[in-house]
C-alpha cells in the first residue's frame, strides 16, 4: 500500500488519491484526500491525517491545561484557557458539595490572575468546557517562570514517551509544568538552568516541523548525544510528586498517540 | 462607462507597460502582525494592504454567537492616506459593500461548523489602493486565515479581468479602472474549480462576459501559486524544496 | 463621560511577581534596562501616493503614518495659519482587545496627544502656507493607523507623524483667475524643530521607559513628555490611575530631555535629514 512519511501541505492540497480513511484535518473529496490545514501529511494503512502547525488550542475533554483565572461568578470562576472558549471551574470542585457562598468566600482560594493546573472534564458544542482541580498535581501554580507556545507544538515539546521534554528537565534541573494548551511553567532552583531551559522549549517551538530536532535541542543544551536515542523508561506514580505531573502529560501523549489512528477529528 | 481615450498603444502595450495577458507584481508575506492568529501583507501592484485573522475566540456581544457554527465577521477598511484624496476614516458605503462581499467569498471555503458559538473576525486594512484592492483583500484574507490554522476545504485566489480599448486584459490597474469599459473582480478555489465572487461594472457582450470569465480564472491560478509559496515560505523556509516525500 | 474599567489584559500573577523581581534587580523581562528603550525602526515614503509617509516600529508597536495635502478655510481665529489635522486610529489588527467602531477615550487621547506635541512646539510653521489671507489656506492631513499593539503608542505614533512630515514633498499652490491651481512643483515642508515624546510608567518605585504591552498592563502610571530641538518642553501628559511624586516627576522631566535628544538623532539619522 502507498504510504506518505512527510509531506508539506497547505490547505486545499491533494494529499493522496484511492480508499484512504480521513483520520483529521483531512476531508475526502471524490477519491482524493484533501489536507484543510497548514501542516506535514501521512498516510498509510491506518489512514490519513495533518498534523497542524498552527492554530489556537481547542479544548478536548481528558486534557491537563494550565489557566489563568479572569472572574468568577456567585458559583464558579472563569478560566482563560488560551482557547476560544472560556472554561468555568464549580466553586463545588474546590470547596466540596456543601459550598455556599453566603458562607465560604471564593477568594480565599483563589483570586483574579492566579493560574491552575486543571483537567478538562467535560465539553461538546453545546457548552463551555468545565474543569476540575480535584485530581492529584491539580491546582494553583505558585510559583514559577511563566512562556506560552503555540499548542500545535505541545506533543513536538514532550516527544516520544515524555523523551523530549524529560531530555530538557534532567540537563537543566528543572521541572516543566505543561498544559495541552500550550501554557508552561518552568521551577527550578538554578535561574541558569532556568534561563536554558526556556531557550531549548523556544527551540522546539520554533522547529517543531523539522528534521534532527532532538539532536539541536540536545547540543543547545550540551548534552552528548548518542547516535541512536534511548527513551528514558516512564517513571511509576508513586515516585515523587514531579513524576506525577510529568506523567499525566505524558499519559496525555500516549493516548494521544494511540487515538490518533482511532479518534475522528483533531486539533 | 464609456471610454474616452485609447488605454492600450500601437505594441499592445497597456498604461503600466503590462501585456493583455500580464499580472502586476504580486508579494506576499504570511505572518506579519505579531499580535495576531493570523495574518499576510500583499504588494500588488501598489495596492498595500495587511490583513489580519483573530479567531476562532469568543463573541461578543454573547448573543452573536450561533449554536451550530461560527460567526464569520470581516472588515474592509481604507487608511485616510490610501487613495489619491484623503479618506475620511469613518466607514464608507463601498467599504460597507466590499466587507459584505468578501466575507460571502471567503466563507464557502471554511468550516465553520468545527467552531460552534465561536468567531473569526477577518480585518483587511489597506495601506495604499490601486484598483483591484478587493481581490488583493480577499488573496491576503485567504493566507491569512491559513496561517491563522482555520480549517478550510481549499485557499481562494482572486483577480480582476476587464475591457480595455475592447480587449479584454486581465488585473485591471487603477487608470484601466477609472477609464476602462468594465471591470470584472473575480474570486475562485483554485482545486475545488468554484466561484465564491463575481461582480460587474460595465458593457460587455455575452462573448466578452465569458472570456473575461476565463481570464480572471486564469489570474486567479497565477495568484495562487504566490499564496501558496507565502505559506510553504513562512512554514518550512527552505526547507520545502528538500523535504516533499512521497 | 469617563467611567472605570475592568482591566482588558489581565496578567498571570506569577508573570507580575517575575516582572516585580527582575526590576528591583535593574533589568526587565525582555532584557533591557529601566531606562533602555526599544530599537526603532523607520521606513520613510512607504506610502507614495501619500505626500509623505512613514511606517515606524518602536519594538513591536507598529505605526503608518500619512501626509495628505490639500487646501481649504481656516480655522477660526487662526485665519493666518495653515491648518494642521491630525487623526490617529488604532486598526482592529493591531490587537485581540480593539473592537471596530469609533473611537474610543484612549485613541481619542492618543491622537489629541500627538498632535499638542506636534502643534504646540511649532513643528511645521503654519505662518508659510497661507494662500489668501483668510480664505484659502494649506490644509495638511497627517493620519496614523496603528497597525500593531505592544505598548507605548504614545511614542510610536508621534515618532511616525515627525518622520513622515520630515519625509514629505509639499506640493505648491498658486491662485490663477480665481480658482486653487497645483503648479505641479514640489518643496520641503517649512519645519522648525523637531518634537521627541518621551513616556515612562511607573512600576511600584521604579520609573521605567518605553514599556511594553505587558508592562503597561502593570503599570501603576503613566507620563508623556514632549521637547523640542531646543530642549524646551512643549507638551506633557499623565495617565492611567496611579500617582507621582514632585520628584518622580521632576526626575521623569530630565530623563526626556536626554533621552529626548538621542531620539531625535536617531530620527534625523534614519529619516537622512539634517535638520
Amino acid at each position: 500500500m502507498q504510504e506518505i512519511r512527510r509531506k508539506y501541505v497547505v490547505p486545499g492540497d491533494r494529499i493522496i488519491d484511492g480508499n484512504f480513511r480521513p483520520l483529521f484535518n483531512v476531508i475526502k473529496a471524490g477519491n482524493s484526500i484533501i489536507a484543510t490545514r497548514v501542516g506535514i501529511a501521512e498516510a498509510g494503512r491506518e489512514g490519513v491525517k495533518v498534523i497542524p502547525l498552527s492554530g489556537i488550542y481547542i479544548p478536548r475533554v481528558n486534557d491537563v491545561v494550565i489557566g489563568k483565572i479572569t472572574d468568577h461568578s456567585s458559583l464558579s470562576w472563569e478560566v482563560d484557557i488560551n482557547s476560544c472558549f472560556s472554561a468555568h471551574l464549580p466553586a463545588q470542585d474546590v470547596f466540596g458539595r456543601d459550598f455556599s457562598p453566603a458562607r465560604d468566600d471564593m477568594g480565599s482560594q483563589l483570586t483574579i490572575g492566579d493560574l491552575i493546573t486543571a483537567r478538562i472534564i467535560a465539553f461538546d458544542r453545546s457548552r463551555d468546557p468545565m474543569l476540575t482541580v480535584q485530581d492529584k498535581d491539580l491546582g494553583k501554580v505558585p510559583r514559577g517562570e511563566f512562556i506560552k507556545i503555540s499548542a500545535t507544538r505541545v506533543p513536538r515539546l514532550i516527544g516520544k514517551r515524555g523523551s523530549m521534554i524529560q531530555t530538557i528537565e534532567q540537563s537543566t534541573r528543572t521541572r516543566i509544568l505543561i498544559g495541552q494548551n500550550g501554557i508552561i511553567v518552568v521551577t527550578g532552583k538554578d535561574s541558569d538552568g532556568i534561563k536554558l531551559a526556556v531557550r531549548a522549549i523556544r527551540l522546539v517551538e520554533e522547529e517543531a516541523h523539522t528534521a534532527n530536532l532532538t539532536q539541536r535541542v540536545k547540543s543547545l543544551l550540551g548534552v552528548s548525544d548518542p547516535s541512536r536515542q534511548e527513551p528514558s523508561p516512564i517513571p511509576k506514580p508513586q515516585n515523587v510528586q514531579k513524576n506525577d505531573e510529568l506523567q499525566s502529560s505524558i499519559q496525555g501523549v500516549e493516548e494521544e498517540l494511540k487515538e490518533e489512528v482511532e479518534e475522528g477529528e483533531r486539533t | 462607462m464609456t471610454q474616452t481615450r485609447n488605454l492600450i498603444d500601437e505594441n499592445g502595450k497597456r498604461t503600466d507597460g503590462r501585456t493583455t495577458d500580464e499580472l502586476r507584481e504580486i508579494r506576499i508575506t504570511a505572518g506579519v502582525v505579531k499580535n495576531a492568529d493570523g495574518s499576510a501583507f500583499i504588494e500588488f501592484g501598489m495596492n498595500k494592504i495587511v490583513v489580519a485573522v483573530y479567531g476562532p475566540r469568543e463573541v461578543h456581544p454573547k448573543h452573536m454567537a450561533l449554536t451550530d457554527r461560527c460567526v464569520l465577521r470581516c472588515r474592509y477598511h481604507m487608511s485616510p492616506f490610501s487613495t489619491d484624496t484623503r479618506k475620511n476614516p469613518a466607514p464608507s458605503r463601498r467599504e460597507v459593500e466590499i466587507s459584505k462581499v468578501m466575507r460571502e467569498a471567503l466563507e464557502p471555503t471554511l468550516m465553520l461548523e468545527d467552531y460552534p458559538r465561536a468567531a473569526i473576525d477577518v480585518y483587511v486594512e489597506v495601506l495604499q489602493a490601486d484598483g483591484g484592492s478587493r481581490c488583493a483583500g480577499i488573496t491576503a484574507a485567504s493566507v491569512a486565515l491559513a496561517d491563522a490554522g482555520i480549517s478550510m476545504r481549499d485557499i481562494v485566489s482572486a483577480c480582476a479581468a476587464g475591457k480595455v480599448d475592447d480587449k479584454i486584459v486581465l488585473d485591471i490597474n487603477d487608470t484601466e479602472d477609472k477609464e476602462g469599459g468594465a471591470d470584472m473582480p473575480l474570486a475562485y478555489m483554485p482545486h475545488l474549480e468554484k466561484v465564491t465572487l463575481l461582480q460587474l461594472d460595465g458593457i460587455l457582450t455575452e462573448e466578452e462576459f465569458n472570456k473575461c470569465l476565463d481570464k480572471a480564472i486564469k489570474g486567479c491560478i497565477m495568484v495562487y501559486e504566490v499564496q501558496r509559496q507565502a505559506l510553504m515560505q513562512k512554514y518550512f523556509g527552505n526547507e520545502s524544496e528538500l523535504r516533499e516525500e512521497q | 463621560m469617563s467611567s472605570s474599567k475592568r482591566s482588558t489584559v489581565i496578567v498571570e500573577h506569577l508573570r507580575r511577581q517575575q516582572m516585580w523581581e527582575s526590576i528591583s534587580r535593574g533589568k526587565r523581562l525582555d532584557g533591557r534596562n529601566l531606562d533602555e528603550t526599544r530599537v526603532i525602526e523607520i521606513e520613510p515614503g512607504v506610502i507614495k501616493k501619500a505626500n509623505g509617509s512613514a511606517r515606524v516600529k518602536l519594538g513591536n508597536s507598529e505605526v503608518v503614518a500619512g501626509v495628505k495635502v490639500e487646501t481649504g478655510e481656516p480655522f477660526e481665529g487662526l485665519e493666518n495659519k495653515g491648518a494642521l489635522i491630525l487623526s490617529a486610529e488604532v486598526l482592529p489588527i493591531a490587537s485581540p482587545y480593539v473592537e471596530p467602531g469609533p473611537p474610543d477615550e484612549e485613541t481619542i487621547e492618543l491622537a489629541r496627544v500627538v498632535d499638542r506635541g506636534i502643534r504646540e512646539s511649532e513643528m511645521l510653521d503654519l505662518n508659510k502656507l497661507v494662500l489668501k489671507p483668510g480664505e484659502i489656506v494649506y490644509v495638511i492631513f497627517v493620519d496614523c493607523s496603528v497597525v500593531n499593539a505592544d505598548g507605548n503608542l504614545f511614542d510610536t505614533t508621534s515618532y511616525a507623524v515627525v518622520s513622515a512630515l520630515i519625509n514629505s514633498k509639499m506640493p505648491v499652490f498658486e491662485i490663477r483667475d480665481g480658482k486653487v491651481v497645483d503648479t505641479g512643483q514640489k518643496v520641503d515642508p517649512p519645519i522648525t524643530t523637531l518634537p521627541v515624546s518621551v513616556t515612562a510608567v511607573r512600576i511600584g518605585e521604579s520609573l521605567i521607559l518605553d514599556p511594553n504591552a505587558e508592562e503597561e498592563a502593570c503599570m501603576d502610571a503613566r507620563i508623556t513628555i514632549t521637547t523640542n530641538s531646543d530642549r524646551c518642553f512643549t507638551a506633557v501628559q499623565k495617565g492611567s490611575t496611579g500617582a507621582f511624586t514632585v520628584d518622580q516627576l521632576r526626575r521623569a522631566a530630565e530623563t526626556a530631555k536626554i533621552k529626548g535628544d538621542e531620539i531625535r538623532t536617531k530620527l534625523r539619522e534614519l529619516t537622512n535629514v539634517g535638520r
